[in-house]
């Protein structure tokens, strides 16, 4: 399948919180448990007050810290998402502290994020969160016909939100969730660039390393073994030999 | 069916035996447990957490034997402390003459006390990665949900580089152990006067050759300390 994406138009969500339970209700997610999170984001001086709903959920990075990290391969990427494969987690909260959005949590043990509607779309169904939304601000597709929408949404609120601008084109090496922001995302509490933090020396290098040392000293010793064994029983003759 | 008598050299006492395997057996359990997290065939024991909680029980395990060892044999620990950070010029010879002793040489190494310089590093290394593993872990396991990023990378650095030292020191250890018939010293405790003249010459000479100490055992064809080679060919 394509590269999927989902779009969030900031300018129309209501904050109306419908999203949060029908995906709750939709995934059956475990009491306390929600893949998706509504913040009010307020800015400006009184009474010149400004402000937007924020999504707080997984935005599906295309170079996905969590995916790095993760020691089980519970979470991989698929058709743009960052997919969870709840049985293979083992619940040791490392997605939790690289995340830059903080959004995975621990929820009985077990990594909670939203793992995306993949199932549903490939049936030709709408995700949760979308096909309930009453303000149309929610949308999922190709990544190209994503990006496109969200382009022409941004042309569209220039004039009434001069500061209005796409998320997610490029962070993290392209978001699967692309934002229309009406104001700039430190405004709204995203980071600008959201950084991977330094894993590539310890995934990528310590542990390949130290598990490659560790095979070579045991195939070492295995072969030496044999050498070793020999010549140590020939000098123990040897020696027996000498003392009588 | 012929006897022989064969003398036998006490070197580990009992509470250093049950302290060897209950560090040895928390150990490999760490090592499996961690290894699942690192190399993707073993991670099914991760899933579920299982790998964590088994991981956890045997670190406490680990984590306490020395606090066991020294309950049990105070002795013996300080004796181990000290003589793993004590060199002297005799081992620096020793050293010298490593690759041969590598591959079951041991007439060209110059006498041996208690234990040798490879032995002393080898216990050096695991007391100083003793820590830095513990230490680690502790702060992987209490300080989760608090360590940022970077905290969680510097932990994981010092535990993973920590693992692979101590796997690398273990297969070392196995190695020696049977190239030089030496597993007889941490099950029954004794190690064959032959072992000791060979490895520990020193060693041997300072300790008193009488029982409980040293033993004289008649023994048949099998034992359960089992026979050194030598025996077979005697018999022969």
């Amino acid at each position: 399948m394509a590269r999927l994406a989902m779009l969030i138009d900031l300018s129309r969500c209501l904050g109306c919180q419908a999203c949060v339970i029908a995906c709750k209700a939709g995934r059956e997610l475990a009491p306390g448990e929600r893949w998706v999170e509504i913040r009010e984001v307020v800015w400006g001086r009184f009474p010149e007050l400004q402000g937007a709903f924020v999504p707080h959920r997984c935005f599906h990075c295309a170079e996905a810290a969590c995916v790095q990290v993760c020691p089980t391969g519970a979470l991989y990427k698929r058709d743009g998402f960052t997919l969870v494969d709840f049985g293979r987690c083992s619940g040791c909260g490392y997605c939790v502290e690289v995340c830059p959005y903080q959004v995975p949590r621990l929820v009985d043990g077990r990594v909670s994020k939203c793992a995306s509607c993949l199932d549903l779309v490939q049936r030709g169904e709408e995700p949760w969160c979308v096909r309930t939304c009453p303000a149309g601000a929610l949308q999922c597709g190709t990544r190209e016909e994503i990006l496109a929408e969200a382009q022409a949404r941004v042309a569209a609120l220039k004039d009434r939100y001069p500061e209005a601008q796409i998320y997610g084109e490029t962070q993290m090496g392209g978001l699967g969730v692309i934002m229309v922001l009406p104001a700039p995302p430190e405004t709204l509490g995203l980071p600008a660039q959201p950084q991977i933090p330094p894993l590539a020396i310890w995934k990528g290098g310590v542990q390949p390393l130290s598990l490659g040392a560790l095979a070579l000293s045991a195939l070492t010793s295995g072969i030496a073994f044999f050498i070793a064994r020999r010549r140590h029983l020939e000098e123990k003759r040897n020696s027996q030999n000498h003392g009588e | 069916m012929a006897k022989q008598t064969v003398r036998w050299v006490l070197r580990y006492r009992p509470g250093q035996r049950v302290v060897h395997w209950l560090h040895a057996g928390a150990f490999f359990v760490l090592l499996i447990t961690g290894l699942a997290l690192i190399w993707p065939p073993l991670s099914f024991l991760a899933a579920g957490g299982l790998s964590r909680l088994l991981h956890r029980v045997a670190a406490v395990i680990f984590l306490l034997t020395p606090v066991l060892y020294a309950l049990l044999d105070f002795r013996g620990l300080r004796d181990l402390v000290r003589d793993s950070f004590t060199y002297t010029r005799e081992d620096l010879e020793w050293l010298k003459g490593f690759p041969g002793y590598f591959l079951g040489r041991t007439s060209h190494l110059p006498p041996q006390g208690r234990i040798n310089a490879g032995q002393k590093i080898h216990h050096a290394l695991t007391i100083i990665s003793y820590f830095t593993i513990s230490g680690s872990g502790l702060v992987l396991w209490l300080g989760k949900g608090s360590l940022g990023p970077i905290g969680l990378l510097a932990a994981t650095l010092v535990h993973d580089v920590s693992m692979a030292v101590m796997a690398i020191l273990t297969v070392g250890h196995i190695y020696f152990t049977f190239v030089y018939d030496a597993l007889p010293a941490m099950t029954t405790g004794y190690v064959s006067e032959e072992y000791a003249r060979m490895e520990h010459a020193m060693w041997l000479a300072s300790i008193p050759q009488e029982p409980p100490y040293v033993i004289e055992v008649q023994e048949e064809f099998w034992s359960l300390a089992g026979l050194p080679a030598s025996g077979r060919k005697k018999r022969q």
